[in-house]
């Protein structure tokens, strides 16, 4: 044998090695494109197409349903399981809860095996922007009759289904009703004859009371110091109306320097200048930053979205009367009335087309949709869902849900949201600015340059699929 | 390393060596299971991931998709022209240069003092109640990072941490609301002193184990000689233990590169104006926030280009300054 005679070739082994590991993972990589790779058609066993299974959902299969185990629990998903595993016997959905679905659910994605239906929210979500050519149109859902045999879309609150919709695709349905506003206690209110702020000038005299009594006007967490950015552009989307809205959500060049913009920033800057916004927040946990206000009543008003509430149940104090407020125009003539909402839906409900049962994740949607499930939800979690109808006049108690449904209903039709923010992953970003601009640091013309600079950046970037809003 | 085997000599002996008589059971299962296991291992698990995350750098992959796009460097030049990944760049080579100097030399200062720094007479020992001192100064380490990190956030606190409210209390009305971790100026230097203090236990523990390794007699001698504290740590202690100084000094530097959890705990949104804004936070985000796994890798890739420099640093500076090129792992 040669071997006998030549030593190994030590080199030439090395190299052989390192090509092996070269080629080894590209064969992977390969391999993994051509199996991923498959049609984007509806999958799985379909079953016969009835007034009672409107999407076909094939008889005794099972509905892989992962659902973001947050501040709502999976509890409410586990009930409208219980209603499709009682309408078709033999069926079953299995709920499994998750915390990080993005990272999670990710492989499944790329492997070509996703769920059947998912609850797409949470800090560590998966981008709608990124899956949306993976995702159903739910419209067929929303035209379907629910439970009760009421069309589904008959029974859903105004512009819930616009936070979904994208491309005019219905990507998402967003189950939980958001109302955003300016949150207060209306005792306190009440006993130092304060009244809710309707302009940006009212906001700087009702700053100068507080002062007097000691309380600060607003304070801020670092993680959602975005909740003034929210404040900020609901404020001027108010004042001047949809081109306002379309400007900033269709990232348009020089949007930020839009005169109603510029100015809710302006008032903004002038209350943080007079010091009635409570120093230390961009170092301040934000829920710790919430129990100042809702606890400690060290400031006195509190952007946010209606989950308030329930996110700080333990930590309000007793007889705090929680109540919401729409939020400040700028002047008295502004485009949309005072009264106008910025309302939205959020739990991002998806059905990805891959999905082995993709009718059965329609169909448990459906049945989320019904009156009892989102009569349960109301119920259990404080908190409506897009469902009309499922909270009593007294909102089980609850000061906050109550003044939920008044500033609904006094909203009418004029209700709008936005979802750039969201959609592109903008928030990290954006906090870095907005922590600096309330801490005083930076002033209106910075913070203006600075968010045009991150929608110019989004604008700019081939590489990211755009959305029109319309 | 490179023998020249001697004239003639060599062929008779390579073919002694691997003769066919020689390949045992024993011998083949010994390199099958010793070192073919490892190596395929670290194949799969350390090379291929790597070289696969290359390739994906170089493509638009959204990460949620079965298909991606070559896009060639695009990713790079993208990278290079972001502001904030250059930041967060900055951020990290600053890390990498204060943390490791900060924490061994610390750490050397605390070992010296519990192993040789005790009385002037007698043998040489460290302080008094020094084990107890071991110990205690361990104890951080034992604690995981993200607790460190949750229990500093509230000592940091503006207006409810314990910081600001013993400040205060003794005078320094400065401090009342003054967020430690929430101003430019302080933010990176508070994260650091988190970071040195959950840190420098455990490289204390090594030095005192390396310092005890270090034969009495030297310290002895240097005694003897008239060496004062501070001469016998830098003329004795530091030369003889150095190769595990230089192996700290790789450690916390690779620690000090990643610092994901107690960047990620303290500030989550990179600090203001992303002045404790870190690498392996803007590649998180990039990756599962935003959806843009190809540029992600690329983030990864400079990151691992950088490790790889500083290890070669670290390296070069200890061969140039006389020390031997083995790391003692």
């Amino acid at each position: 044998m040669d071997i006998q005679k030549k030593p190994l070739p030590r080199r030439n082994l090395l190299r052989g090695a390192l090509g092996a590991a070269v080629l080894l993972p590209l064969g992977g990589t390969l391999a993994s494109c051509a199996g991923g790779g498959s049609s984007n058609t509806s999958s799985g066993a379909k079953g016969t197409v009835t007034s009672t299974n409107p999407f076909g959902m094939a008889d005794k299969s099972t509905v892989d349903a992962v659902i973001f185990d947050g501040g709502y629990g999976v509890d409410y998903t586990k009930f409208a399981a219980n209603i499709v595993a009682k309408a078709h016997s033999g069926s079953s959905v299995k709920v499994s809860p998750a915390t990080q679905l993005a990272q999670s659910l990710q492989p499944r994605f790329v492997g070509g095996n996703p769920p059947d239906v998912i609850d797409d929210s949470g800090a560590g979500n998966i981008g709608i922007s990124t899956i949306l050519a993976q995702l159903e149109d739910l419209t067929d859902v929303i035209d379907a009759k629910n439970y009760e045999g009421q069309t589904i879309r008959d029974t859903l609150y105004p512009g819930v289904l616009a936070p979904g919709t994208f491309d005019n695709k219905l990507a998402a349905v967003n189950y939980v009703l958001t109302v955003y506003g300016l949150w207060y206690s209306a005792s306190l209110f009440e006993t130092n004859g304060w009244t809710v702020p309707k302009t940006w000038n009212d906001m700087l005299a009702l700053g100068a009371e507080a002062k007097g009594k000691g309380k600060y006007l607003f304070c801020w967490g670092k993680e959602a110091a975005s909740y003034y950015l929210t404040l900020a552009i609901s404020s001027a989307i108010k004042e001047g109306g949809n081109d306002v809205r379309l400007a900033l959500d269709n990232l348009k060049a020089g949007c930020w320097s839009l005169t109603p913009v510029q100015d809710v920033l302006n008032g903004m800057k002038k209350v943080i200048d007079a010091g009635y916004i409570k120093p230390g927040g961009s170092g301040t946990q934000f829920t710790a930053a919430q129990a100042q206000w809702s606890n400690a009543e060290q400031a006195i008003l509190y952007p946010s979205g209606s989950w308030i509430e329930n996110e700080m149940k333990t930590q309000t104090k007793a007889g705090f009367t929680m109540t919401g407020a729409p939020e400040p125009t700028v002047s008295a003539s502004s485009t949309f009335p005072y009264t106008s909402l910025h309302s939205a839906a959020a739990e991002a409900y998806i059905v990805p087309s891959q999905g082995k049962n993709v009718a059965g994740g329609k169909e448990f949607l459906r049945a989320m949709l019904s009156h009892d499930a989102a009569a349960n939800f109301a119920k259990s979690i404080l908190s409506s869902t897009i469902v009309k109808g499922t909270v009593p006049a007294d909102g089980f108690g609850s000061t906050a849900l109550v003044s939920q449904t008044k500033l609904l209903s006094d909203a009418g039709s004029n209700v709008y949201t936005w979802g750039f923010d969201a959609y592109y992953g903008m928030n990290t970003d954006m906090l870095v600015l907005w922590n600096t601009f309330l801490a005083g640091k930076s002033d209106v013309a910075t913070l203006t340059s600075g968010m045009q600079g991150l929608s110019d950046k989004i604008r700019n970037d081939s590489s990211i699929k755009k959305i029109t809003v319309t | 390393m490179t023998a020249i085997a001697p004239p003639g000599g060599g062929k008779p002996a390579a073919a002694r060596r691997f003769s066919r008589r020689d390949l045992t059971f024993d011998k083949i299962s010994l390199m099958v299971v010793f070192l073919g296991v490892p190596v395929a291992c670290y194949i799969i698990f350390v090379v291929s991931p790597f070289l696969q995350a290359f390739y994906y750098s170089l493509t638009d992959w959204s990460g949620f998709t079965p298909e991606r796009h070559f896009t060639g460097l695009s990713n790079y030049r993208k990278l290079f022209t972001d502001d904030i990944f250059l930041h967060a760049m900055r951020n990290s080579i600053t890390l990498v240069i204060v943390l490791p100097i900060v924490t061994i030399v610390l750490a050397l200062i605390l070992a010296s003092l519990v192993t040789v720094g005790g009385l002037s007479h007698g043998p040489v020992r460290g302080l008094r109640n020094s084990s107890f001192y071991r110990v205690v100064s361990f104890f951080p380490y034992v604690i995981p990072a993200i607790i460190i990190g949750i229990m500093w956030s509230q000592i940091y606190d503006p207006s409810n941490g314990i910081l600001n409210g013993a400040l205060t209390k003794l005078g320094f009305h400065r401090f009342e609301s003054y967020p430690w971790l929430g101003d430019e100026s302080t933010a990176m230097i508070a994260t650091m002193f988190v970071i040195v203090w959950g840190l420098v236990g455990f490289y204390m523990v090594l030095f005192v184990a390396a310092i005890k390794g270090v034969p009495s007699e030297l310290y002895d001698s240097a005694r003897i000689d008239g060496a004062g504290r501070f001469r016998t740590a830098v003329n004795v202690t530091i030369p003889l233990i150095r190769d595990n100084i230089q192996t700290a000094y790789i450690y916390m530097g690779i620690l000090a590169l990643d610092a994901f959890v107690y960047m990620d705990v303290l500030n989550p949104g990179g600090g203001p104006n992303n002045s404790t804004l870190v690498m392996s936070q803007r590649l998180f985000t990039t990756a599962f926030t935003k959806g843009q796994f190809g540029y992600a890798c690329a983030m990864g890739v400079v990151l691992a280009v950088i490790t790889r420099l500083f290890s070669a640093v670290v390296f070069l500076v200890n061969r140039l300054t006389g020390g031997t090129n083995d790391v003692a792992e």
